[in-house]
């Protein structure tokens, strides 16, 4: 790791720090760091249950879901070769919205049921995405994921018309049940990135470059690709579907700490977890009483980032397809 | 390396390689040389077993080559092709590293000391923290090929290695060639500058239309008839003082 890296990752952490600090005092009453503090060791007291039982499980769920889309992102985009290849935009997460969706009208004694459909979900249109011609074409792949996507975005809204919404796509009302089925889902995956992140810098090669050193190519792509994909859908499972995590995060994370896995998984990993939960922080405190879902402040920044990213012509910087 | 009865047919397409026998001199400078289309490529990713052998067999050391497992190929054959690419930025010492990755578990990681001395033996030293996008065509040649010499190979195949080279590094390189070649490797290369072939390479294979026309010396292969008839052009060979023989074509 460089030097700079170094500093970056320490800005990170400051800032994750700060802000979570920030998320446990902020909300419908603003309650002061002593009083946070006072609250810890006076269990049952309102200012306890305000911070522990509705903020904290609240903060910890955006963290580990951000942190999860952004390291989704980053690894569909080493394995699609695609700076803005992301679950969210590519229709995986809307996939398994709509799955979650059909599970909880057909399926309800299903045990496991939003994570089981959201996981069939995803492959579905994991399937889908990568059995055509859309792989060996970066432009093709895109169109595709974004008519997958806003197939399944109809399909929902068609049976949802009917039902009541399951999906809420916001971290409001975050129960411990919620935030514990997020950690652990959330854990399993982020372990498996840092351990797999050496792999995403293979795919920097030719598929004929990586076999000629005796590498197993499709091991390494659908390990990935699969664990994208688990990342992502255990968020829409618990949460619904965030778009641009996985494609602002990521790029920003590359132009900070540079090209490698090894230390671009990490930082991404920190950075999305504090974009998340900044962006929910500010979605729940700007409107008192009301609130704006993380997904609609997703949407509002990184919408934008995407249109700059590309339209600057920079986008495809160092991840050139040729 | 020897070749016994390989055929090869692309789909939807005429050309291909029919019943191709022959071997590639142990420690010498193998060029295949014959005119577009005549199969020298196929043969080459043939020879890397990036093409499945349809019929007959390539032999390493009297043993099938379809019978080893890619890591042990891949410890046995390394291939350095026209065109390389790169998705995604890499230093120089990563790709190095890449040629040694069949020695390796899939989660291990590549230790520096192994990558540091075909770093030093190809020059690469300085240039061990510059991105690839970064270097001259020339540069980036050096660099696959010192991953394809990490890998520690019997066989090297370089498919025209000297394309993006100017005439001092084509030198330069033959010259390395002729090195690697004599420590023991299996040099086999494609080049299509024909005279260059000739005066590189201890032995040479002369394609058409998919078939083995002939093998031999440069000296035994050095006939204007035989190279005319190949190459589909009136072909003269001539003394050069200083060069000896050289091979032009005759404008019709």
């Amino acid at each position: 790791m460089s030097k700079s890296s170094g500093w970056w990752y320490g800005g990170v952490l400051v800032l994750l720090l700060a802000t979570g600090v920030l998320a446990l005092m902020a909300g419908t009453t603003w309650i002061g760091l002593p009083q946070v503090i006072y609250a810890a060791s006076h269990p049952g007291s309102t200012t306890f249950v305000t911070v522990f039982s509705l903020r904290l499980p609240r903060v910890l769920s955006s963290l580990i879901c951000g942190g999860s889309l952004a390291v989704a992102g980053a690894l569909f985009q080493a394995v699609f070769r695609n700076p803005i290849a992301d679950p969210s935009i590519l229709g995986i997460s809307s996939a398994a919205d709509f799955f979650k969706l059909g599970g909880a009208l057909l399926l309800p004694w299903l045990p496991g049921r939003n994570w089981v459909m959201a996981v069939v979900g995803g492959l579905v249109a994991l399937i889908i995405l990568t059995s055509g011609r859309a792989l060996a074409d970066p432009y093709r792949l895109i169109i595709v994921g974004v008519a997958l996507d806003a197939t399944f975005v109809g399909l929902q809204q068609l049976v949802s018309s009917g039902a009541a919404q399951v999906s809420r796509s916001t971290f409001n009302g975050t129960t411990w049940t919620d935030a514990t089925t997020v950690l652990i889902l959330g854990a399993l995956g982020l372990i498996g990135a840092l351990l797999l992140a050496p792999w995403a810098n293979y795919l920097k090669l030719t598929d004929d470059a990586l076999k000629s050193v005796g590498m197993p190519v499709n091991v390494i792509r659908w390990s990935l690709l699969l664990l994208g994909m688990y990342l992502a859908v255990s968020v829409t499972a618990v949460v619904g579907a965030i778009p641009f995590v996985g494609i602002v995060v990521p790029n920003v994370a590359r132009r900070l700490v540079g090209h490698d896995y090894q230390t671009l998984v990490p930082f991404t990993m920190l950075a999305g977890a504090w974009l998340m939960l900044a962006a929910d922080t500010l979605g729940r405190t700007v409107i008192v009483p009301s609130e704006i879902s993380a997904a609609t402040m997703m949407a509002v920044i990184g919408g934008p980032f995407v249109i700059i990213l590309l339209q600057r012509g920079r986008g495809f910087h160092g991840m050139s397809t040729r | 390396m020897e070749c016994q009865h390989v055929s090869y047919q692309y789909s939807h397409q005429t050309h291909g390689l029919h019943d191709l026998t022959g071997t590639f001199p142990t420690g010498q400078v193998t060029t295949i040389i014959g005119p577009n289309g005549a199969g020298k490529s196929t043969l080459l990713n043939l020879l890397a077993q990036r093409l499945p052998v349809q019929a007959g067999q390539i032999l390493l050391d009297q043993q099938p080559i379809a019978q080893l497992k890619p890591k042990a190929l891949a410890q046995q054959v390394a291939m350095v092709t026209q065109r390389h690419q790169l998705y995604d930025e890499l230093t120089v010492r990563e790709v190095v590293a890449t040629g040694r990755l069949p020695y390796h578990g899939l989660l291990q990681a590549v230790p520096d000391a192994e990558v540091t001395p075909y770093l030093a033996a190809n020059g690469l030293t300085e240039l061990a923290t510059t991105l690839m996008q970064d270097l001259s065509g020339g540069q980036q040649q050096r660099v696959w090929l010192a991953a394809a010499l990490a890998q520690a190979p019997s066989v090297l195949l370089l498919d025209e290695p000297t394309t993006y080279l100017d005439v001092h590094f084509q030198q330069v390189l033959m010259t390395q060639l002729r090195q690697l070649a004599a420590q023991g490797m299996t040099v086999i290369q494609v080049l299509h500058d024909i005279n260059q072939a000739f005066r590189a390479s201890d032995w040479l294979w002369l394609l058409q239309d998919g078939k083995l026309v002939a093998s031999g010396t440069p000296a035994q292969l050095r006939d204007a008839q035989l190279l005319a008839q190949v190459f589909a052009t009136p072909i003269e060979i001539v003394d050069v003082p200083q060069l000896g023989p050289y091979i032009v074509q005759i404008p019709q």
